[in-house]
């Protein structure tokens, strides 16, 4: 019951992330800082963290297929979501085995998640010519604004699921 | 033990990067419709979006309802020192309009490139990604939408279908227009005694948000608040459709030609309800006139 669950609030994250750029006021999505919603990424980190043993891997094969996609709803380019959220998932997974799970061990974790994340999407999309930022402009302007509004999610985020999760965990390996 | 995890892993890793660089090579390419599945899934949570789409915009409509009705009284004495005005511009308008389907009548030429038709659309969703600048709106090919056509609010145009699924489509702005995207557009000037030049749309500028005109005479004379059109000579959209006004006109990198910095009429990011914009005339086949707009 719970894998559907998760898949369930993955999709509904992944609407809420083009609903938000359509009714957020626009002086606060569209300034000049390029704020990139990675929802779908930060809930599959938790999922990574707190319900997958170290043995299994549903949060990567989540990752692979939403991040597949992303990529056809949003971008229209394949590939590049479901590649990047599939990698960073994994390492994350990996990074886990060396740190309690807690909540400002999950936040470090999310910290390097999305910054992987949105660095791996800027050298690949600067690969194919999608954008031509300059490192320096990216950093100031996309990755540090991603990070905080991302965080912020987190935070909101955290409190909600991360009990639900653990119980669903619990049940997984009970039957 | 180890090892043959290590070998597992890198043969992973290496078809991960196949699969990626096939993946983006085959969707990069200018194709001319979606994938059977890429419309299945797009329709598929196109679905799930309008029925979010619903409840979350009738809450940003009220909470923008009352915002708006603080300041109805002044708009109202606004519009109505504007409505007398418009009552003469109408009757000159529809004497016009007469006038120029006699002369049409008499020529035998019946379509002109400025007659379209409209279909009404709600933006559902824009991409989470601010590197595309797209949006899906809730109409597609049951609707009559194809692809290539002109999209545009009340205020004027904010871009084009970018590709189209069975009952959405995604609509590219002109935000992000680059090179295969150009425009051909006539600057309509505030005297007019003098003749409308003409130029291509090839870009936009990110840091001032503007449109770039490009291939305009070296001759002409463009002042600021000339207003520009699209000429419906690039073989897709229709003519008079209102772009911008002309913000700054500079000479090009090799002084040949010069180049205007166009303001937008329409908001580009606050978009609520589009017209998709067909044409009446026959579109020309964009497949052998790649240089096109729309291309």
């Amino acid at each position: 019951m719970s894998r559907y669950k998760i898949a369930l609030i993955c999709l509904f994250l992944l609407i809420m992330q083009g609903m938000a750029m359509s009714m957020l006021p626009a002086s606060l999505v569209y300034s000049d800082l390029l704020m990139t919603p990675h929802w779908v990424l930060i809930f599959l980190m938790i999922i990574a963290v707190f319900y997958d043993k170290d043995e299994t891997y549903n949060a990567v094969w989540y990752g692979l297929a939403f991040g597949l996609l992303v990529d056809v709803i949003y971008t229209g380019v394949l590939g590049v979501y479901m590649i990047t959220y599939t990698l960073v998932i994994y390492v994350i997974h990996g990074l886990n085995k060396l740190v309690h799970a807690n909540f400002l061990a999950a936040s470090l974790l999310a910290i390097v998640g999305v910054t992987l994340a949105d660095t791996m999407l800027y050298v690949i999309y600067s690969f194919v010519q999608i954008t031509s930022m300059t490192w320096g402009d990216y950093g100031l302007l996309r990755l540090l604004p991603t990070l905080a509004a991302n965080m912020i999610f987190f935070i909101l985020l955290y409190p909600l699921v991360k009990e639900r999760v653990h119980d669903w965990s619990e049940q997984v390996s009970n039957v | 033990m180890p090892s043959l995890f290590r070998r597992k892993r890198l043969v992973i890793v290496l078809i991960g990067f196949i699969v990626l660089v096939a993946l983006i090579g085959f969707s990069i390419r200018d194709r001319d419709s979606l994938s059977t599945p890429e419309k299945f899934l797009q329709d598929a949570v196109g679905w799930m979006q309008t029925v979010f789409h619903k409840p979350v915009s009738l809450v940003d409509g009220t909470i923008e309802n009352i915002h708006d009705m603080f300041d109805v009284y002044e708009q109202n004495k606004v519009l109505k020192a504007r409505l007398s005005e418009y009552k003469g511009v109408i009757q000159e308008n529809q004497r016009l309009t007469k006038e120029n389907n006699e002369l049409r009548d008499t020529l035998d030429k019946t379509e002109g490139l400025s007659d379209y038709s409209p279909t009404q659309a709600t933006v559902i969703a824009r991409s989470s990604d601010r590197w595309f600048e797209q949006m899906t709106i809730n109409k597609g090919e049951e609707h009559g939408i194809e692809k290539d056509m002109a999209v545009m609010t009340s205020e004027g145009l904010i871009g084009k279908i970018k590709s189209v699924g069975a009952f959405h489509s995604t609509v590219q702005l002109l935000s992000g227009f680059d090179r295969s995207n150009k425009i051909s557009a006539w600057v309509v000037r505030e005297d007019e005694n003098e003749d409308e030049v003409f130029g291509l749309i090839e870009g936009y500028d990110d840091e001032t948000g503007q449109l770039l005109l490009e291939g305009i005479k070296l001759d002409e004379e463009l002042k600021e608040g000339d207003t520009v059109i699209s000429s419906g000579l690039g073989g897709v959209f229709p003519s008079n459709l209102r772009i911008g006004t002309v913000e700054d006109v500079v000479n090009d990198q090799f002084g040949l030609t010069k180049t205007a910095y166009i303001e937008p009429f329409a908001d580009l990011f606050d978009i609520n309800h589009v017209m998709v914009v067909d044409r009446s005339v026959e579109t020309i086949d964009t497949e052998n006139e790649p240089e096109e707009d729309g291309s």
